[in-house]
């Protein structure tokens, strides 16, 4: 079976330039594949979209012995991200864009001082092929997904569309034990109590700021999410948990269960 | 100091904070939910606030065409500290953990509890150690509510290919042994002698692994007749000891293995057929994974194939 070539790539093999860009070039950080499967999706690129902020991360100190959460450094976590990413929003809405794909979020730390981190979200703006605005987010505005092109795909096929990037953070100071808690704790295995504790509150703050986020953004549900445990050079003990995923709806045109494709089993007989 | 912090009386601003540590602490002991976790789930559950899901688009799309409705991210820890033994120590958190995963498995009405992963955050916190269990917690089309939800340690697609087979994957299984060597007369260390088995070694890891792999089975019974998927962790040390005049040196091994028990149901041969392909991916392919499911064991993996 041989699949032909596309007039339009055709022209373009024998050397003519294309008329058709009159809007100038797209800008994009997809690989071949997520370009295709996006375009298969039904969108096309139109620009990447970045967001930057260099924030300054304001200092505090957990006491010794105590389970806390470091309220001012998970304020500045959350509002440095959020900066990096209405930026990037604002590039996609300035584009026209119907929303982002594959969106990264990065931190650095500056070699010169400390407290100073730089975030970046960064992404590729996308818009609907035949001029659909129903993908966009319940403000009129573009919806942000940190799915990849292949994940966009799948879960446009799974019968759902992305609304919103949505995260909690919580930076939290984990108690010290005490010295004298050493005693009584020879010679057996125990739980200590208090770590756990800071475990499931830490991740429970987290947890219910993205939920929270999710609501606001009046979505069905969150699809990725994934707690990532990162320190960002606090004391020994100072964690942030950070809770991130895509807010989905389902489509407009609800696909039934049984409509959606099984996939092909292969085995790869390589090795 | 530190455990009972809480019941110190608090400033006002922090005092919202040292009753929900003090539920949390309270609930945990009494094998309960926290409260603040119990009423997200509740609302999860209920549908008045987003569902959740670790679940990649393409395997939410497998779940819905099989029924499965993911109801929320759950997770669930026990962080030990090991004075009497640090092997032990690994099927006594596991356990632990697993249970208060299925607590938060039942508030929600779930069940099931899918793509089930082993974490451990890198605290230096003496001897002890993080044990944690994430997953996605879903209810199945027109079942009931489960008064004892199955926990599958697989991601969702490879839960939903086993289904289809008749397997249900229904939770994990831990073997975890160690034995002390006294080599008394410097037997085990015979490098003057050329080719020889160091046959003290080979019998303390022949014990050591046949023992753990006893106790995997033991703990497997009551879950299923089988187990999959394997995670092995093993670990040999020499130490110098003196007793008196005497000084001799010491060997301890330890072995950990943790695995997917299943309850299989003999001759239900997959449903699909499978098709052969060629995979022009030079390196690793995303055909055969690319993420480690677990976090918590460096397995073995530098040690090489045999």
């Amino acid at each position: 079976m041989t699949t032909e070539i596309p007039v339009h790539a055709k022209e373009r093999l024998k050397g003519l330039r294309s008329s058709v860009h009159s809007t100038g070039v797209f800008t994009s950080d997809f690989s071949v594949n997520e370009f295709l499967l996006v375009r298969k999706a039904g969108f096309e690129p139109i620009g990447l979209c970045v967001g930057t902020c260099v924030y300054h991360v304001g200092i505090q100190y957990g006491s010794w012995s105590k389970n806390q959460e470091m309220d001012v450094l998970s304020k500045a976590m959350y509002h440095a991200r959020e900066l990096a990413m209405s930026r990037m929003r604002a590039e996609a809405s300035a584009m026209g864009a119907d929303g982002i794909v594959g969106v990264k979020l990065t931190i650095k730390r500056l070699e010169w001082d400390e407290h100073l981190l730089e975030f970046i979200a960064i992404g590729t703006g996308v818009v609907h092929g035949d001029g659909h605005k129903g993908f966009r987010a319940h403000d009129g505005g573009p919806f942000t997904s940190d799915l990849s092109g292949q994940d966009f795909w799948s879960l446009l096929h799974a019968g759902y569309r992305p609304v919103e990037m949505v995260m909690g953070s919580c930076v939290y100071h984990v108690a010290h034990r005490g010295v004298l808690s050493g005693f009584g704790t020879v010679g057996k295995n125990v739980e200590l109590e208090n770590f756990t504790a800071a475990m499931y509150e830490a991740r429970e703050i987290a947890v219910e700021r993205m939920q929270f986020e999710a609501s606001a953004a009046k979505a069905e549900g969150v699809v990725g999410v994934e707690i990532h445990e990162g320190s960002h050079g606090w004391q020994t003990h100072v964690i942030e948990f950070f809770a991130i995923g895509t807010a989905v709806l389902p489509l407009e045109d609800e696909i039934a269960p049984e409509k959606i494709a099984d996939p092909i089993m292969v085995l790869s007989v390589n090795d | 100091m530190g455990l009972f912090d809480f019941l110190k009386p608090a400033a006002p601003q922090d005092s919202a904070a040292a009753r929900r540590q003090a539920d949390i602490l309270m609930s945990l002991r009494g094998g309960r939910v926290p409260t603040a976790t119990l009423d997200r789930l509740t609302e999860s559950a209920a549908g008045t606030k987003p569902w959740m899901a670790t679940l990649t688009p393409a395997e939410l799309g497998i779940a819905r065409s099989h029924g499965l409705k993911p109801i929320a991210a759950i997770s669930a820890t026990c962080w030990l500290h090991y004075g009497w033994s640090w092997t032990q120590g690994h099927s006594q958190g596991w356990e632990t953990a697993l249970e208060r995963l299925a607590q938060e498995a039942k508030a929600c009405g779930a069940n099931a509890v899918l793509d089930v992963k082993m974490r451990t955050i890198k605290v230096e916190a003496g001897e002890s150690m993080d044990f944690t269990l994430i997953g996605t917690a879903v209810k199945v089309e027109g079942l009931p509510p489960s008064a004892d939800p199955i926990i599958a340690t697989v991601p969702a697609l490879e839960f939903v290919k086993l289904l289809e087979a008749d397997v249900v994957p229904t939770g994990i299984a831990i073997g975890a042994h160690y034995e002390w060597l006294q080599d008394w007369r410097g037997n085990a260390n015979q490098a003057w002698m050329g080719n020889v088995e160091s046959w003290q070694l080979s019998n303390l890891w022949e014990t050591v692994r046949q023992r753990a792999h006893a106790q995997l089975r033991e703990s497997a019974r009551p879950r299923g007749n089988g187990v999959l998927a394997h995670l092995n962790f093993s670990q040999m040390f020499e130490r110098e000891r003196e007793q008196g005049e005497r000084k001799f040196k010491e060997y301890l091994a330890r072995h950990i293995v943790i695995a997917t028990t299943v309850d299989a149901r003999k001759g239900t041969p997959l449903p699909h057929e499978i098709k052969m392909v060629v995979d022009m991916c030079d390196g690793k392919t995303p055909l055969t994974g690319t993420k480690r499911h677990h976090q918590s064991y460096a397995t073995n993996e530098q040690d090489g194939a045999i």
